[in-house]
């Protein structure tokens, strides 16, 4: 996978020049980072065989209210806190359905899909939310605000990419490193197996839909500081298949047990390297939609081919 | 057998090799209409390579395969069908969803142009006479075969497989579900499959049944052919030493004499579980090895799951004197018991990850600290029972998937010994597992009960409860229905209460058996 991105790379450096000048490659660790953060919540939840649909109704819901709250003067750290609870409280919801409420996840994410994009329409009655000083914010909430969503690290780093590589960092250690990570591994390799094992079944999935539901709340937010706007109708939708496309390209599996936060990652850069470069290059929007397809389709079945030919030699 | 006809298939000289495995190296197996021909070997011998290449699943490297007389090459399943080989897997390839009638009728589905018009009386009609054929005649074929138990659909399987023209009939492992009644109607009907002229292979582990069902035997042994011989002249211990290479004196007896401690580590009063387990009282002391028989549906496999709560119960369970709530295994765990569940691909392991994750599982809190994984820790504590249990695997890096089942096995039984439990349930704890592979298994179940656990194992086949158990618990209809110590274990008195009949009735069951003894010398 690497090796494939590398290969990328230098044909795109020798296509177009401009593709490797560290402008544009920070530019294109900026224009990741959105879906890159819900994509490192996605593989918990891929690993953990389960899905989420979701992650772009609670990405729009997330910000819009974090947005509204700026607006209404609350301090900045409170509105992030509501906005993130929000997350939380959505994958929470959505946890349960798929556990203890016996639902697929398939279902209750592509149902807490619409309901959360509907409370979002009614949040704010279908209007645009803009986030600006003329709409009433607090001039220095609203520089703070700005900074995270726009700001650059030592004026360098975008602030969404410093996110990104943070999360990115902690879901590793998390996915790697902890007695949860193993968990998510183990319940998605068999449940039942580690059910036997004593391994709270139930529990770890409702987890990863938390972290998932917390990472798409701050991706959401991050995003309206960018903007600085958002409508309800709009706001992230069809995201999710942008974030599961790019863990699945990474390695995920979404029949559960495997995946990598690394994978991940070179997942979304492989993604987003090719649409940059496509842009670079001039290509027709019509036909880089076409060739992302087909690379989604190349990389999983790559994987897929070369692996069913391992299980025959199983067999 | 018909000694004077031509064989109906030869495979000759056959080889199969992938990579890193010499599956089959110049194999050679004959089968003549109208007899019953014992395929037998231990797990990873080539009896399925073997089977696979007959019925066009895979091709040979090397080798002829002749059929009716003529040479030919099966290059897939399609054209083994053809030419009237039928095989039934272990596996069952049935379609749930679809009526036994329909399910009879798959493989003519499959070979009809799509577009012809289904005509569901013809289905139905076929379906009744093949079943008939089986002496199964009172079958309402318009049942989905979701609504069947395991052993009426491993009927159906066979239904279907003879439905077309069938000349050889192969069938891999097909008791492994069945009671001993069914298995006795099985053989009835195998048996008048051969009388009408079908050469039929049967592919199995218990060679008892073996050598009462089959006119010939043939032992395959790491991918080569050992001998065929006619099994009037075979004995079990005979095909033991062929199919492991060496004699296995003590595979199904205990070697220890009781040990069993005054501490009684594990004890059930009146537990209740869903409709299956009816007020079963009994408890296991330290170092004693207990064995629960019974046929399949008498609540033996939902009591030992309900003792790692896996299933709900009413009534008392105490482990170590202390009163226990087991209401997920995890609780379980925590009071010192350990299971290894009956399906072993399935529940037992995570076939997805690595023999140290697998053996570490239960055990995380041990390798951990404050939620962090320590990498060391987890490779010690695998790789000491690795050594312990003998698992033979490359690395602890090993994907589980890769291992034979024995090996599996010995990781899960790892897992459970890791969590240092006081008691040990086992729950079919060498169902399809090989013989050498099995005798560790005892083996290491004997020295756990010497070291003071005490272990419960529920299990159908009873010559390995009757070789491993201090003491033998029949259940039949959710109750207990008999106790039988060391000394008074026998495989009839055993079964005569499995089904039911009363205990003392042991005695004339038992006499009968002696009597058939002596008829038979």
């Amino acid at each position: 996978m690497l090796i494939a991105l590398l290969i990328m790379c230098i044909f795109l450096w020798q296509a177009t020049p401009a593709f490797m000048s560290v402008r544009n490659l920070l530019n294109i660790g900026r224009q990741v980072s959105m879906i890159g953060i819900m994509a490192i919540g996605m593989t918990f939840v891929l690993i953990s065989r389960e899905v989420d649909l979701s992650v772009g109704s609670i990405y729009a819901l997330a910000g819009l209210v974090c947005g509204i709250l700026i607006l209404a003067n609350w301090p900045l750290w409170a509105a992030v806190m509501v906005g993130l609870l929000i997350g939380m409280a959505a994958g929470t919801v959505n946890g349960l359905l798929s556990t203890y409420g016996l639902l697929p996840s398939f279902i209750a994410t592509l149902g807490m899909m619409s309901v959360l994009r509907g409370i979002a329409l009614l949040i704010t009655d279908g209007q645009p939310v803009t986030i600006n000083e003329s709409q009433g914010a607090n001039a220095q909430t609203l520089d703070t605000f700005y900074f995270l969503g726009q700001g650059r690290l030592f004026d360098v780093v975008p602030m969404q990419l410093v996110f990104f590589v943070i999360v990115a960092i902690v879901g590793w250690l998390v996915l790697s490193k902890t007695v949860f990570g193993f968990r998510v591994y183990a319940v998605g390799g068999s449940d039942k197996a580690a059910r036997v094992s004593g391994i709270k079944v139930y529990n770890t999935k409702i987890m990863a839909f938390m972290i998932m539901g917390f990472l798409a709340g701050l991706s959401g937010m991050l995003s309206l500081a960018f903007l600085p706007s958002g409508q309800a109708g709009r706001t992230g939708v069809g995201v999710e298949l942008d974030v599961i496309a790019a863990a699945i390209v990474g390695g995920a599996s979404l029949s559960g047990g495997e995946g990598t936060i690394l994978g991940t990652i070179l997942g979304v850069l492989i993604i987003g390297v090719l649409r940059n470069g496509l842009v670079l290059m001039g290509i027709s929007p019509f036909w880089q939609e076409t060739i992302i397809g087909l690379v989604i389709i190349l990389a999983v079945g790559l994987d897929k081919w070369t692996s069913s030919r391992r299980k025959a030699v199983a067999r | 057998m018909d000694t004077e006809a031509a064989p109906i298939v030869e495979l000759k000289n056959i080889s199969k090799r992938f990579p890193g495995v010499q599956a089959l190296d110049n194999v050679s197996l004959t089968v003549f209409p109208g007899e019953i021909h014992a395929l037998i070997g231990e797990n990873g011998a080539g009896k399925s390579t073997l089977m696979n290449i007959l019925a066009g699943e895979l091709q040979p490297d090397g080798g002829e395969i002749a059929f009716a007389g003529k040479p030919c090459t099966i290059q897939n399943p399609f054209v083994s069908q053809q030419m009237g080989i039928s095989v039934v897997y272990q596996e069952l390839a049935l379609c749930p969803n679809l009526t036994i009638a329909e399910n009879v009728s798959l493989n003519r589905a499959a070979t009809t142009p799509g577009i012809a018009l289904l005509n569901r009386r013809k289905f139905s009609e076929r379906a009744r006479s093949v079943l008939a054929t089986l002496g199964l005649d009172d079958v309402d074929t318009a049942t989905p075969v979701s609504m069947l138990s395991v052993a009426q659909q491993q009927l159906v399987e066979i239904a279907k497989a003879i439905s077309g023209k069938v000349k050889v009939l192969v069938l891999d492992e097909p008791n492994s579900a069945l009671t001993p009644d069914e298995t006795s109607h099985l053989f009835e009907v195998l048996r008048r499959l051969r009388d009408a002229g079908v050469g039929i292979i049967y592919v199995s582990h218990r060679l008892e049944e073996v050598l009462q069902l089959s006119d010939r035997i043939t032992v395959l042994r790491d991918g080569k052919y050992i001998d065929t011989v006619p099994a009037a002249a075979a004995t079990v211990d005979g095909l033991i030493a062929r199919m492991v290479g060496r004699a296995v004196e003590t595979l199904y007896h205990r070697s220890g004499a009781l040990t069993a401690g005054d501490e009684t580590v594990l004890r059930i009063s009146t537990l209740t579980s869903t409709k299956a387990v009816l007020g079963v009282s009994f408890a296991v002391r330290s170092g004693e090895v207990v064995g629960i028989a019974g046929l399949p549906d008498s609540g033996k496999d939902e009591l030992v799951e309900a003792c790692f709560g896996l299933r709900p119960y009413s009534g008392d369970i105490e482990v170590m004197g202390k009163p226990a709530k087991l209401h997920s295994p995890d609780a379980a765990i925590e009071r010192g018991i350990a299971f290894i569940p009956a399906d072993r691909r399935r529940v037992g392991a995570l076939l997805v990850m690595s023999v140290r994750d697998n053996v570490v599982a239960a055990s995380l809190d041990e390798v951990s600290t404050a939620g962090l994984l320590r990498p060391n820790a987890m490779r010690a504590l695998s790789q000491d029972y690795v050594n312990k249990l003998d698992v033979r695997i490359a690395s602890l890096g090993q994907e589980m998937a890769t291992l034979s089942g024995g090996n599996q096995q010995k990781v899960i039984l790892a897992r459970g010994m890791a969590t240092q439990p006081h008691v040990l349930i086992l729950h079919e704890p060498t169902r399809g597992i090989d013989v050498g592979a099995k005798a560790e298994i005892y083996r290491i179940l004997q020295d756990l009960a010497t070291g003071g656990v005490g272990v419960l194992i529920a299990s159908s086949e009873l010559p390995e409860l009757i070789g491993q158990c201090d003491r033998i618990l029949v259940m039949h209809q959710g109750r207990l229905t008999g106790e039988f110590t060391r000394s008074d274990a026998a495989e009839e008195p055993i079964l005569a209460c499995a089904m039911g009949q009363a205990t003392h009735f042991w005695r004339i069951a038992l006499s009968i058996q002696i009597s058939r003894r002596l008829r038979r010398k």
